[in-house]
């Protein structure tokens, strides 16, 4: 019996599909090259994929065909030998449509193996959202813009040979660096892919994680009822009318807070989410009337408050808002809780406003990345860009 | 004194909103569903139930609104929701029409109007469920509505080509290749004029837009309140099969109508009304936006050439110059004698 | 139950009307009497008399409900399907490729816990287009969840429509039911047949009560979410939940029936004919019954110890029951109206089933022939029935026989 070995890779849904697949098909084939076998595959349990919505793909890779075999047939390896995160944002965990709960990034990691994460922060910054756990692992940052296209066009910034490069120097035994500029050279024909690998290969300088180390948020876990105590004919409860919202301060009753779905809460969903200026908000309601995912909280004092269960981040309520810089979206990665804006707006006006300021600023240098295709062009532009930054280190 | 034996039965009667501060804040489709960042479908299911209200029960045809929608053990619907097949739209809206009718006749029910409506997407109403929307439409005594949401693919199962994607598109059944440039090559089904032609009795057919919202919400309410089998239209931007930014959706939803490409009208009692800058374009005092600005936003035409954003434009311009009613009913004005 | 049931005493004062009537005209009768709500009818024979009959009696202003004609098998049955979900008792019906049309539908409806209860006009199914009685379009559902059973008379064509409402409403059960009538000989030829007052049938059978999954805006709830590989198998174990106690529920009904009504019926999965003393038997489904029925009276005057015994329900299928009452005889013929090409021993689905329950039930297993005979409406004569009678002896004799013979075939 030979060696198995599981790469996980887990991406921003649709916005990374193509990305995703392009690495795990890449250390296939750079594996192949060095006389391995091995499968690429999407986890079926994402499928199908949305927007957004935090999704994996795997490479399996073996000595031979026979111990191949054991990494056959399954949705999702158990344990894997190393964890690439594409958009630094899932750093805060990943919740896909099966009911596994929030799994944190690490979550199938085994013990001494590392943790590949795309971000233009560094490792003790991104410890800051990962989850803890009593294993310790390796952290690594491939300092880059998180790559995001769409569907059908695809955004060629190296961040795919980039990874594989990081993957050889992370774990040889799959794929040798060698392996890595082989499959550029011959597959993609592409001698400027081949030094974005190396520079990366060359980079890639992951840190010890001891245990415990990280966040300490309980991430949300699933009980599974049994057929005997679910409900009849496929049906379930639908949901409860809301209620009026409290404000903490004047303790006045009023506006209006949905029920939600207390199952599906779109913490891993969201890149980016908005901050609202309470201040210069007038009120005219077409954020909280165009949101897909009906997330504004109508405030006592009719203001509208973007609740962080169910906001997924599209960033609508941000194109629609007649006000300059009223609600502004900002990277998800710089906050580390989903608290209510307008109570913190309600318990000290000042603080908040200057909190708001800072935020929106301090968010700037992640600011660079776009959320797909919005005009022909842009992705050969951001693709200079973004190599340019990558080269930079 | 003619007898007529169809037998009226009294709606909700549900008077339109009087401005976006009007708009209720009770959800009927709330947060927690599985759709994508941005999807305009999504809104269309809120904005239905916001529109109809509690005493509504709500039937809904395979498709990305099922999948995403409610994926069980959960759902987001606070009205009754129920699942029917991909073809079964007008029957599933029917047979609870029919229900309520009878049961409520022998006093089983408590006698009261109740909203029945059907959501299909363009896979369930435009291809697949067509015969039956149109058998539902011509039964004028069941009170009822179906409304057609429309991505322009079937979007669950990879994105794939339905009977009202546009010319051209990029689909992954119609992906350009290295000799066929254009793999689609069929124009877009204009659905509520055949629904609307086809059925003489039906009193109301609309379409609406998610990017002019409390005006969908109403057109929404006449349909449930206008009794018989109604039918509306709408179209919904895909941010995933489409492939744009999510940021871009609403303004994808208001270009779509300022091109020219998606007009806005409802045809209450036989009488057609156009609405907002659709009958600004009719009557030439909006100049239609070239369909470029359009398509150029979205990665599923990116594979077009010049020649075919003129073809594009050619066939726009079409509906607005050579149509007995512009933008609505593709006959010839020049009709012979 | 036992408040709905009526005393003895009063099973007397019945007042039973007779009338020569089809076994199509008997079921529209039959869901008259039973106020069904919501009616959808599409045309295809031989199953649709039954809805020709429906429509005379709501114009008639003898029953009340919603009287939909649908524009394809397709749509009356998801119709029908939406209107029982909304509290409805409703009938529907089809025959033949158009009972196929419908099949994505009938897929649905167990799991839903819809309890429709409707006609299949067994037709042969196309190609070649044939109006002809074979059981495969109802079989078709037989692994679905559906409960099936087979009527041979215009009267047990009534009694059963009662039975399949009751059954199929139990509130442990909500599932659909469809009654298979033998195209032609029981759908287009008429009978006397006893019919009882509405009083005695709205005894029998109280107002269906959807309860819980009833969808209505007083009862928030949402009906079949799509669900992942994390739920489906325990929806499916809900399903078969279902069929676990299937017979039993079966069995009080019919003992229900018995009281309300006065007609009994024994055993209520299958009919035995002359067996008593019986050495070997035939077994089969539907109006062919009547065929063997005269054959074995004529093969009893040559001394020939031949029985038969007709199967009610085929879904649930009473494996301990039938296995116990197959081991007694030396040999089994099963007549198979239909095909299950491929199938074990190229046998038919009853056939296949048979022996099935028989090797894993029955104490002692007499060799189970197969007779493939009756397609496409061919009528089984007296002669086909002493021929297989002949070769069943032979067997039960020792010797060898094929497993699986064609009956009344031209070579």
């Amino acid at each position: 019996m030979g060696k198995l070995f599981a790469v996980e890779i887990i991406y921003r849904g649709v916005f990374q599909k193509t990305l995703a697949k392009n690495i795990t098909r890449g250390i296939v084939l750079a594996a192949r090259d060095e006389g391995k076998f091995g499968l690429s595959f999407g986890r079926y349990g994402d499928s199908p994929e949305r927007n957004g919505i935090p999704a994996k793909s795997f490479a399996i890779v073996a000595d031979d065909e026979l111990t191949l075999e054991a990494g056959m047939a399954q949705y999702e390896p158990k344990q894997v030998d190393l964890t690439v995160v594409l958009d630094d944002t899932l750093c805060k965990g990943a919740e896909s449509w099966a009911w596994y709960g929030l799994q944190p990034v690490h979550h199938a990691l085994k013990p001494g193996s590392t943790l590949v994460v795309v971000s233009l922060q560094d490792a003790p910054a991104l410890l800051k959202t990962i989850h803890r756990r009593e294993e310790p692992y390796k952290l690594g940052v491939l300092k880059g813009v998180t790559s995001f296209s769409g569907m059908w066009v695809y955004k060629d910034d190296h961040t795919d040979v980039r990874v594989l490069g990081a993957i050889a120097k992370a774990l040889p035994e799959v794929v040798s660096l060698k392996a890595v500029e082989q499959f550029i050279t011959e597959k993609l024909k592409n001698a400027l892919k081949v030094t974005s690998a190396k520079t990366a290969y060359d980079r890639f300088k992951p840190m010890d994680v001891k245990p415990g180390e990280g966040n300490p948020e309980e991430t949300f876990k699933f009980e599974f009822p049994g057929w005997t105590n679910m409900r009849q004919g496929v049906s379930i409860k639908g949901q409860p009318q809301g209620g009026p919202y409290r404000d903490p301060v004047s303790l006045e009753v009023g506006g209006f807070r949905p029920a939600r779905n207390e199952l599906f809460k779109k913490y891993s969903t969201r890149t980016e989410r908005p901050v609202v200026n309470f201040a210069t908000c007038t009120k005219c309601t077409l954020c909280w009337l165009n949101c897909p995912d009906a997330s504004f909280d109508v405030t006592p004092d009719k203001t509208y408050d973007a609740n962080l269960e169910a906001c997924c981040g599209c960033g609508v309520c941000e194109a629609v808002c007649p006000v300059e810089n009223c609600i502004t979206m900002v990277n998800e990665s710089q906050f580390t809780d989903n608290k209510s804006q307008w109570v913190a707006y309600r318990e000290d006006k000042d603080a908040y406003l200057k909190w708001l300021e800072k935020t929106i600023k301090s968010a700037e240098p992640v600011e660079k990345r776009s959320y797909g295709f919005r005009y022909r062009g842009q992705y050969k532009e951001q693709a200079e860009e973004a190599l340019e930054i990558a080269q930079r280190g | 004194m003619t007898t007529t034996f169809v037998e009226e039965k009294p709606t909700q009667n549900l008077e339109p909103f009087k401005g976006v501060k009007k708009v209720p804040y009770e959800e009927y489709f709330t947060s927690g569903h599985r759709t994508c960042e941005g999807c305009e479908s999504a809104q269309i299911m809120r904005l239905m139930a916001k529109a109809a209200g509690p005493r509504t029960i709500v039937l809904g045809a395979t498709g990305c609104m099922y999948v995403a929608n409610t994926s069980y053990y959960s759902t987001v619907w606070g009205v009754p929701w129920m699942h029917t097949q991909l073809g079964a739209g007008g029957s599933s809206a029917l047979g609870t029409a029919a229900a309520l009718r009878v049961l409520m006749r022998k006093g089983v029910l408590k006698d009261e109007p109740i909203n029945v409506i059907a959501f299909c997407g363009d896979g369930g109403g435009a291809d697949m469920g067509l015969s039956a929307i149109s058998a539902t439409m011509t039964h004028p005594d069941y009170n009822l509505l179906i409304l057609l949401y429309d991505n322009e693919e079937y979007g669950n199962t990879d994105i794939q080509i339905s009977g009202t994607s546009p010319y051209g598109v990029n689909t992954s059944f119609s992906t350009p290749g290295k000799v066929k440039r254009i793999m689609h090559h069929r124009w877009k089904k204009n659905v509520a004029p055949l629904i609307l032609a086809g059925h003489p009795t039906c009193k109301y057919v609309g379409t609406i837009s998610t990017s002019y919202p409390l005006q969908a919400m109403n057109n929404i309410r006449k349909a449930l309140s206008i009794g018989g089998p109604t039918f509306i239209h709408c179209l919904n931007p895909c941010p995933k099969g489409w492939d744009f930014d999510p940021y871009i959706a609403f303004e994808l939803g208001e270009l779509a109508v300022n091109t020219g490409i998606w007009p806005l009208y409802e045809v209450e009692n036989g009488k057609l009304k156009l609405h907002g800058k659709t009958e600004q374009i009719a009557n030439g005092r909006f100049k239609r936006l070239p369909v470029r600005d359009y398509l150029l936003k979205q990665g599923r035409f990116a594979h077009f050439t010049e020649e075919d954003i003129a073809f594009f434009q050619s066939k726009v311009d079409e509906m607005w110059e050579k149509w007995l009613v512009p933008g609505v009913i593709p006959l010839q004005k020049d009709l012979e004698g | 139950m036992a408040t709905l049931t009526m005393p003895v005493e009063e099973v007397k004062k019945v007042q039973e009307q007779e009338a020569l009537i089809t076994g199509a005209e008997a079921i529209a009768i039959a869901c008259k009497l039973a106020n069904v709500d919501v009616v959808t009818a599409y045309p295809i024979r031989p199953y649709d008399t039954v809805m020709q009959y429906m429509s005379q009696l709501v114009a008639d202003g003898e029953m009340d409900c919603e009287f939909i004609v649908a524009e394809s098998e397709n749509s009356q049955f998801e119709i029908v399907k939406h209107a029982s979900v909304c509290g409805a008792r409703v009938f529907c019906g089809s025959s033949g490729i158009g009972w196929m049309y419908a099949m994505e539908v009938l897929t649905v409806t167990p799991a839903l816990r819809v309890p429709m209860v409707c006609l299949v006009g067994n037709r042969a199914l196309d190609d070649p287009g044939a109006f002809g009685v074979e059981h495969n379009d109802a079989l078709a559902v037989r692994d679905l969840g559906w409960l099936l059973n087979w009527v041979d008379t215009a009267q047990e064509a009534f009694d059963t429509a009662l039975i399949s409402y009751r059954v199929a409403e139990d509130r442990r059960m909500f599932v659909p039911c469809a009654i298979s009538c033998d195209g032609a000989f029981l759908t287009h030829s008429q009978a006397l047949v006893k019919i009882p007052t509405a009083e005695q049938v709205k005894k029998f059978l109280p107002r269906y009560n959807r309860g819980d999954l009833l969808l209505h805006p007083d009862n928030l709830i949402s009906v079949a979410p799509q669900a992942n590989e994390d739920w489906v198998m325990e929806i499916r174990r809900q399903n078969y939940a279902v069929t676990e106690h299937a017979c039993d529920v079966i069995r009080e009904v019919y003992a229900e029936f018995e009281k309300t009504f006065g007609r009994k019926y024994g055993n209520p999965f299958f009919e035995e004919y002359m067996t008593d003393d019986a050495e070997v038997v035939l077994f089969g489904m539907g109006t062919l019954s009547t065929p063997v029925k005269v054959a074995i009276r004529k093969l009893r005057e040559q001394g020939k110890k031949v029985g038969f015994v007709r199967l009610r329900w085929f879904r649930p299928f009473a494996s301990a029951e039938i296995a116990k009452c197959l081991e007694r005889f030396r040999a089994v013929g099963v007549i198979d109206r239909d095909l299950s090409l491929g199938a074990p021993d190229l046998s038919g689905v009853v056939a296949t089933e048979v022996r099935s329950a028989m090797y894993a039930n029955a104490k002692n297993r007499p060799p189970v022939l197969d007779f493939i005979c009756g397609l496409g409406g061919r009528e089984v004569t007296v002669p086909d029935v002493e021929k297989m009678t002949d070769i069943v002896f032979q067997a039960a004799n020792g010797k060898s026989q094929p497993l699986t013979q064609w009956i009344g075939l031209r070579g």
